[in-house]
């Protein structure tokens, strides 16, 4: 085609660029919610206190000795304390004793 | 939300995130660059923010419990890495329209023709830096891809730039990577664009237009470096529409504004630049990303106190949710931009208001009820645990948003007169001015000086 149209030829270059993450592993996940300690991350968005509530509620009905680190006590992890709060996160997450975390709202 | 995921998955902790129905995709695209492609997520149905008490109650209980009880307990799918090409790799030869075609397919372009990427074309981008083709200078998410001066050549090319603009584009990169700005917010609902400000001798030895139609496309150096911006975005950051980008609706890009220095310097009036910590005469870019706007026409007077009413009531109007960024998610990031034409600055400096004056009337003037504040981020934008009175408590926010506990009190839209800002450029002598409205912590105003390379030369016009 391109040599019969005045069309050119060009060898385009690709314009991205090499990603710089690894795969990283997923934690092991739990073998129960059953007396574990679960956190609640929120980014102070989309109703996300009420749908933590909710949440509490259904999994209390199945697993009555779960307990729950409120998003209160976590910060908000969206916006102006992003970097901060996920920086102290880990650390946060071991003191208070979490086994698992719930991480909300994308919406 | 995904980021504090992956913090906690790296820390040896499972996570399950909330995920509405229309955001799947995202989660998916996101999670590719944090390295972590099978992050499970919970599905939310719909939207949460249209829903009733009842239809929410619903959904979560459900719904959304069962993901979150499957994502903490069962094993994820093992993920698998994925092949890309290489940082210098030919991907495709062929004729205009075929290359055109296959990086359209590629989902490379912006939809319209791109100047195809050749390593001649590229060659001639990187000889107007001194920095080396393969310097890293950040990884930009949300696709964690390397930021290098060659694939800045690359976007350069194809946006359709000069390769003197190169300058102009690498300073632009080095603030997008800046952490203030906070570029892994690109693709937030709001979707808005970033405006680019030039400063700086550079803006006449390139030839940008600052005068009259400043915000239109039409002049190669404004439209071909508004358009690198937003392919950089595309291609490098990884932001692409029905991806990582999940504007609601969207905005084209935006052509670089270039300031009226002659007019500054002629009224004594500091360019944005030095707004930005730098000093007069520096060639600098500063960018923020903004959702809208709105013109301001025919500001009439001779004299500050007839035309700054008006200016002030255009600002408030351009504040509406946005003061999330004020109190709230943002937390004093809220930076309205106010765009004036020259003759209204020169109207102004001739009363002797200097740039401060003008941004402290705007801070004691543009304001609004204390209950209309509260009502926009407690009932309009679903964040119910926002109070005035308890962040002032908390010494979270300046005292002035809580003297009384009257609803009616007037309350600033910012927290500082210097959070406002003003630049001066368009056409010469007609009198209107632009209010911008800024995206807060989701694209902070950050500066960069552009830095020229031994032996600058440029060579248009010449």
């Amino acid at each position: 085609m391109s040599s019969t149209d005045n069309d050119g030829h060009y060898a385009a270059l690709w314009p991205r660029s090499p990603r710089q993450t690894r795969l990283n592993k997923l934690a092991a996940r739990l073998a129960t919610l059953e007396g574990k300690t679960v956190a609640q991350l929120w980014d102070y968005l989309f109703r996300g206190d009420e749908v933590f509530a909710l949440l509490e509620e259904g999994l209390k009905a199945k697993y009555p000795g779960i307990r729950f680190v409120s998003w209160r006590d976590i910060g908000n992890t969206h916006g102006s304390d992003e970097r901060a709060v996920l920086a102290a996160l880990p650390k946060k997450l071991k003191e208070l004793g979490v086994d698992a975390a719930i991480s909300g709202m994308g919406c | 939300m995904l980021r504090a995921s992956a913090v906690c998955e790296k820390a040896g902790v499972p996570t399950t995130s909330l995920v509405c129905e229309g955001f799947i995709g995202q989660a998916a695209a996101t999670s590719i660059g944090l390295g972590m492609p099978t992050m499970p997520v919970a599905f939310v149905p719909g939207h949460t923010g249209a829903q009733s008490k009842d239809e929410l109650r619903r959904n979560i209980l459900g719904v959304t419990v069962d993901r979150v009880i499957d994502n903490l307990t069962a094993a994820p799918a093992t993920a698998r890495e994925t092949s890309e090409p290489g940082a210098r790799d030919i991907v495709f030869s062929g004729g205009f329209d075929a290359v055109n075609r296959y990086f359209y397919e590629h989902e490379f372009s912006d939809g319209l023709p791109v100047v195809p990427p050749t390593r001649e074309k590229v060659a001639e981008f990187l000889r107007h830096t001194d920095r080396d083709a393969d310097e890293v200078l950040g990884v930009i998410l949300p696709d964690s891809r390397a930021a290098t001066i060659w694939s800045i050549a690359v976007n350069g090319v194809m946006a359709g730039c000069r390769p003197e603009y190169m300058p102009i584009l690498v300073a632009l990169v080095e603030a997008m990577l800046d952490p203030a700005y906070g570029v892994e917010h690109s693709g937030n609902t709001p979707g808005g664009e970033t405006l680019i400000i030039l400063n700086g001798p550079i803006i006449k030895e390139l030839g940008f237009n600052y005068t009259q139609g400043v915000l239109r496309d039409g002049f190669l150096p404004n439209t071909s470096v508004g358009r690198f911006w937003r392919l950089y975005i595309r291609n490098v950051a990884g932001f692409l529409p029905h991806k990582n980008d999940k504007a609601t609706f969207g905005n084209t890009w935006r052509v670089v504004l270039a300031e009226n220095e002659d007019v500054l310097n002629k009224i004594g009036w500091e360019p944005n630049s030095v707004e930005m910590g730098f000093k007069n005469g520096d060639n600098t870019v500063t960018i923020a990303r903004y959702t809208g706007g709105n013109l301001v026409s025919s500001v009439s007077g001779s004299t500050p106190e007839e035309m700054m009413p008006y200016l002030t009531d255009a600002v408030v109007k351009q504040t509406s949710w946005q003061i999330m960024f004020t109190v709230g998610m943002g937390m004093g990031t809220l930076r309205p931009l106010i765009l004036l034409s020259p003759i209204l600055a020169e109207t102004l400096a001739k009363a002797g208001w200097s740039k401060h004056k003008v941004k402290q009337y705007f801070f004691d003037h543009a304001r609004m009820t204390a209950f209309h504040f509260e009502r926009q981020l407690r009932d309009w934008t679903l964040k119910p645990i926002w109070n005035l009175a308890e962040e002032v408590r908390a010494g979270r926010i300046p005292k002035i948003f809580h003297e009384s506990n009257d609803p009616d009190r007037m309350v600033p839209i910012v927290w500082k007169p210097e959070d406002f800002m003003i630049a001066v450029s368009g056409d010469p002598l007609r009198t209107n001015a632009y209010v911008f409205a800024h995206n807060g912590v989701l694209a902070y105003t950050v500066g960069r000086r552009i830095k020229l390379p031994k032996d600058w030369q440029p060579t248009l016009g010449k």
